[in-house]
């Protein structure tokens, strides 16, 4: 297929079923999908031949945002990007733009700003996994999740004053400092929490039902996994050891300690949707162990670094790469000289996944397709900007 | 073979198990707070210190610089002022906020010297006609004397939350909570 | 209902309006009956859904929410009447009530109590077998009428399921009429005992193989989850009631909760004794009048019992995928029925129900069911406290809220 740019009526041209086969549109809106997705279908009515997916129905020109704004003033607009990872989309922002201008973060900021990703990790997985279990028809394990994160809201809540678009990480640090009590009253949840999660694994995880309809669904195999270009859990799970916050060893995550959950065909065959849920699980519980750590080594100091109210960058370019929970987030940053970015381009691992579903849509059924997009775990913000 | 009774004895023991966590989770606290018709005192006054509701201007404090109005990312403050050429006195005669528009990022209270503009804990301003979400926090028709630091704040400064609740009335105009 | 007729009519040729009366009489009754318990069912289960994922419910519409159903029905009532364009018009009409009638025939053969039968056939579960049957006619014919591609294909799916699980429902209750020695339904609870250990369920271990192997047929058959991919994805919609709004649709949802009601309860009569009353004799509870409202009490509980579980059931376990149903039917379902019914045939064979090594093994069996249910509470209270101490040291108040407790 050429590389251009197709609207729905070409798509639909091209993929003209034949007799036998009858193409549906999994629309934009469907309780399935996660945000507005649209997959055009063409099936025989058991099985699918082809899953064309169809974006932008989410995009919103926040690459084009970027020029007009200035630098402080874009942060929000990365909590944006991808509303459940927001923290790490700030990070990313911010690491880009902290490489252009050559300044520095406090020690106690890169703690903080490790303290506020973990949260958010946590609380991305537990939508992620929630999800999985809910397209799945258990709806119990969901509300259970959401509960839970129900408890991290509050905490930024306390934190930053806000539930989802945090704000949170500035340029050169963080915004706001930890509120009386923060540290005590996340451990507690941490501790009320981790047990919970062996609940979740006896109650969804190794739910005989639950396993028989991911196990051995979509195998994605290493290779195709990196020509693809998954990143995050994705590649994990297809047994590629590969996790920027240690191989690249941004902030201060090499001075924690913390394993990477790698996908070994748990209960099927290595990379299939199960190796994807398991990997997320047992990314929560890291990210639990990187938070009881980081709250025992907080050291004192500054929360931000001192950059001017009106921030002019050199003309030059930077490229920033953090691991969201959907995994590698990259800002390309382009500056000109002046107050507002010449070009912001943001790379993210949900577009990948979505590129992959057509390639792996043949000979799936439906029921299947939408475990296969439940565990690629792909948030249509992050597809379409 | 075995593979077969396997299968059905890990059905019976995970469905068992299943069982058991929903049944455990009938003798639990629910955690629903039943807002509005069964909660002590008014959300709005549980809610922590930095939470990031509608914005309200305190404009007795307010020294008409427009930080706010440049800082903000989307636009959606606008301070009018008025320069008397005689005099040389300038008066702040406007100062709309767009709910609607505002992202609740905070930037403008940072921006701000004074702290006239601030959060409030207020969330509440859902209407049927987006134009009531313009909050005027300046009286049509009446002109400000902006604030100057040095001097001393006036007395009787309305409490954080109490303009925006004020304010936020006018979303409502035909409803009971309109008289809450 | 016709002791009633009988009562009224006196000996001798009965005329055919008396008859026709009662008929009338008890099809309103059952009616009624139905229409209530599919509202309330609707509600209730709403709230017990919602305590087990940490909710409250519905409790907002009337008393504790109990008008919820009610609402609910008058919105779909007044929805507008779709018609899909292209469809047949006297099919689509009455698809849904082939699906009604196929439920509502059901409550006929449902023994309340003792006297409290609509209709006593000698054919009792054969009947109720046979009847529920009809459903597929009507969701074969929605799916066709709706002149939808994927109406067609939900609705053929969902009759290929309840047409396959109806083999293990139809074997389980073969096992209870080889027990029984006749289909009716009085009969097969005179059959078992009053005291637990004397019901069917804990005859042997092949009867109470019969008993799981019903129940999860039975959840099949009622298209509830794990079971319900016909309503809840296929084909990206609802299957074969896509095109259908407002009243059309809520018959055939009434139809679904009605089901789980004749579900338990045709459980219930086969499998757990019905409604005798432990330590009262069959020809006591005929007598008296009390011991039938006793009866009838119980045969509520048992059955509600059931229903609980059944909700349950459906909020802890994912769904299955079609051909994961299918393989669960014909290659684990039926060949455990077939087991089931050679074994409970040699086991009459070998130990008449008033032996002492019958009465002995019932024990066992009874004995073994208990643990297990015992084991369930165990890992309950372990799941409970394993939280228990956390939460409250994270919220600053206890656990416990008493599932009895109306928020």
């Amino acid at each position: 297929m050429p590389a251009e740019l197709k609207d729905l009526a070409q798509l639909r041209e091209m993929a003209l079923p034949i007799a036998g086969e009858t193409m549906v549109n999994m629309g934009p809106q469907h309780p399935s999908t996660h945000g507005v997705l649209n997959f055009l279908l063409v099936t025989d009515g058991e099985v699918m031949h082809r899953a064309i997916p169809h974006v932008g129905y989410l995009h919103r020109g926040m690459e084009k945002l970027a020029e007009e704004v200035p630098y402080h003033g874009y942060m929000p607009f990365t909590d944006r990007l991808d509303y459940l990872a927001a923290m790490s989309a700030n990070q990313g922002y911010a690491m880009a733009v902290e490489k252009l201008l050559g300044c520095g973060v406090p020690p106690r900021a890169e703690w903080l700003r490790l303290i506020a990703c973990e949260l958010n990790r946590i609380a991305s997985h537990l939508v992620a996994t929630g999800t999985m279990a809910m397209d799945l028809g258990a709806f119990t394990p969901f509300i259970h999740w959401l509960r839970e994160r129900e408890v991290i809201n509050d905490l930024t809540e306390a934190l930053c004053g806000s539930r989802l678009t945090y704000h949170y990480l500035r340029i050169g640090g963080v915004g706001y400092d930890l509120p009386a009590g923060f540290a005590d009253r996340t451990l507690r949840w941490l501790d009320h929490f981790e047990p919970m999660i062996d609940e979740f694994d006896r109650l969804i995880s190794h739910n005989e039902i639950f396993v028989a309809r991911l196990a051995n669904v979509s195998p994605i195999g290493a290779a195709m996994a990196i020509d693809y270009g998954l990143v995050g859990p994705n590649l994990r799970a297809s047994g590629v050891d590969w996790d920027l916050r240690r191989d690249l060893a941004y902030s201060v995550y090499p001075e924690c300690q913390f394993e990477v959950p790698l996908g070994r065909g748990y209960r099927g065959v290595v990379g299939d949707c199960y190796d994807r849920f398991v990997v997320r699980v047992l990314e929560i519980r890291e990210s639990c162990r990187l938070l009881r750590q980081a709250f025992e080594r907080l050291p004192e100091g500054e929360i931000q670094a001192k950059v001017g109210r009106k921030l002019k960058l050199p003309a030059g370019e930077a490229y920033a790469r953090v691991e969201a929970p959907r995994g590698e987030m990259g800002f390309y940053l382009v500056s000109d000289g002046g107050e507002s970015p010449y070009r912001l381009k943001v790379r993210t691992g949900s577009f990948s996944a979505m590129s992959i579903i057509e390639a792996l849509s043949h000979g799936l059924m439906i029921a299947d397709l939408v475990a296969l997009i439940g565990s690629l775990d792909v948030i249509a913000p992050e597809v379409d900007r | 073979m075995r593979l077969y009774f396997n299968r059905i004895a890990r059905s019976a023991s995970a469905t068992l198990e299943g069982l058991a966590v929903t049944l455990s989770w009938v003798f639990r606290r629910p955690c629903t707070v039943q807002w509005p018709d069964k909660i002590d005192k008014p959300l709005e006054e549980t809610l922590p210190e930095r939470f990031r509701g509608i914005l309200e201007v305190e404009v007795r404090v307010c020294t008409g610089c427009q930080a706010c109005e440049r800082t903000c990312p989307i636009g959606c403050i606008l301070v009018r002022t008025e320069r008397n050429a005689q005099t040389k006195e300038r008066f702040i005669t406007g100062f709309a906020i767009d709910a609607a528009k505002c992202m609740y990022c905070g930037l403008c209270v940072e921006a701000c010297p004074t702290g006239a503009i601030r959060h409030t804990t207020q969330f509440a301003g859902a209407t049927t006609d987006l134009g009531r979400l313009v909050l005027r926090y300046v009286p049509e028709g009446t002109r400000v004397v902006p604030y100057k630091p040095s001097a001393e704040p006036p007395a009787g400064l309305a409490p954080r939350g109490s303009l925006a609740a004020a304010h936020l009335r006018q979303c409502f105009p035909d409803t009971k909570e309109g008289a809450r | 209902m016709w002791e009633l007729v009988r009562t009224v009519a006196g000996q001798g040729p009965v005329p055919w309006y008396y008859g026709a009366a009662a008929a009338l009489l008890s099809a309103g009754v059952l009616l009624g009956f139905a229409s209530a318990f599919a509202g309330l069912a609707s509600f209730v289960e709403r709230r017990i859904a919602a305590r087990m994922m940490s909710r409250v419910g519905p409790n907002r519409v009337g008393p504790q929410g109990l008008f919820q159903f009610m609402a609910d029905g008058i919105k779909l009532i007044t929805k507008e009447d779709l018609f899909p364009e292209g469809h047949d018009p006297i099919l689509f009409r009455i698809a849904p009530y082939f699906v009604f009638a196929g439920m509502l025939g059901t409550f006929v053969a449902l023994p309340f109590s003792a006297r409290l039968i609509a209709a006593d056939l000698n054919v009792g579960v054969l009947y109720v077998v046979a009847i529920t049957s009809l459903v597929v006619v009507g969701i074969i014919l929605g799916g066709w009428s709706s002149n939808s591609k994927w109406a067609l294909f939900g609705g053929l799916r969902s009759a290929a399921q309840i047409v396959s699980y109806e083999i293990p429902v139809g074997m389980a209750i073969l096992c209870v009429v080889l027990l029984t020695g006749g289909l009716s339904t009085q009969s097969i609870i005179a059959a078992q005992g009053g005291m637990p250990w004397n019901w069917f369920a804990c005859h042997s271990p092949f009867a109470a193989m019969a008993f799981v192997v019903y129940l999860i047929a039975a959840l099949a058959e009622g298209n509830r989850t794990p079971f319900d991919l016909p309503e809840a994805e296929s084909e990206l919609v609802a299957g074969y009631c896509t095109e259908y709004s407002g009243f059309r649709f809520v018959v055939f949802f009434f139809a679904e909760w009605a089901n789980l009601w004749i579900m338990s309860a045709i459980a219930t009569v086969c499998f757990l004794g019905g409604w005798r009353i432990p330590l009262v004799s069959v020809a006591e509870t005929y007598a008296h009048g009390y011991w039938v409202a006793l009866g009838c009490l119980v045969f509520a509980g048992k059955t509600l019992a059931l229903v609980f579980v059944v909700i349950q059931v459906r909020w802890t376990l994912p769904r299955l995928r079609l051909d994961q149903m299918m393989a669960v039917c014909w290659k684990y379902l039926i060949p455990i029925a077939f087991v089931a019914v050679l074994g409970t045939m040699t086991w009459m064979v070998l130990l008449p129900w008033d032996s002492a090594l019958g009465k002995a093994l019932r024990g066992v069996v009874f004995l073994a069911t208990l643990g297990l249910l015992g084991h369930l509470a165990r890992r309950t209270v372990a799941t409970y406290r394993a939280d228990a101490a956390h939460y409250s040291r994270m919220a600053g108040q206890s656990l416990w809220y008493a599932p009895w407790r109306l928020p």
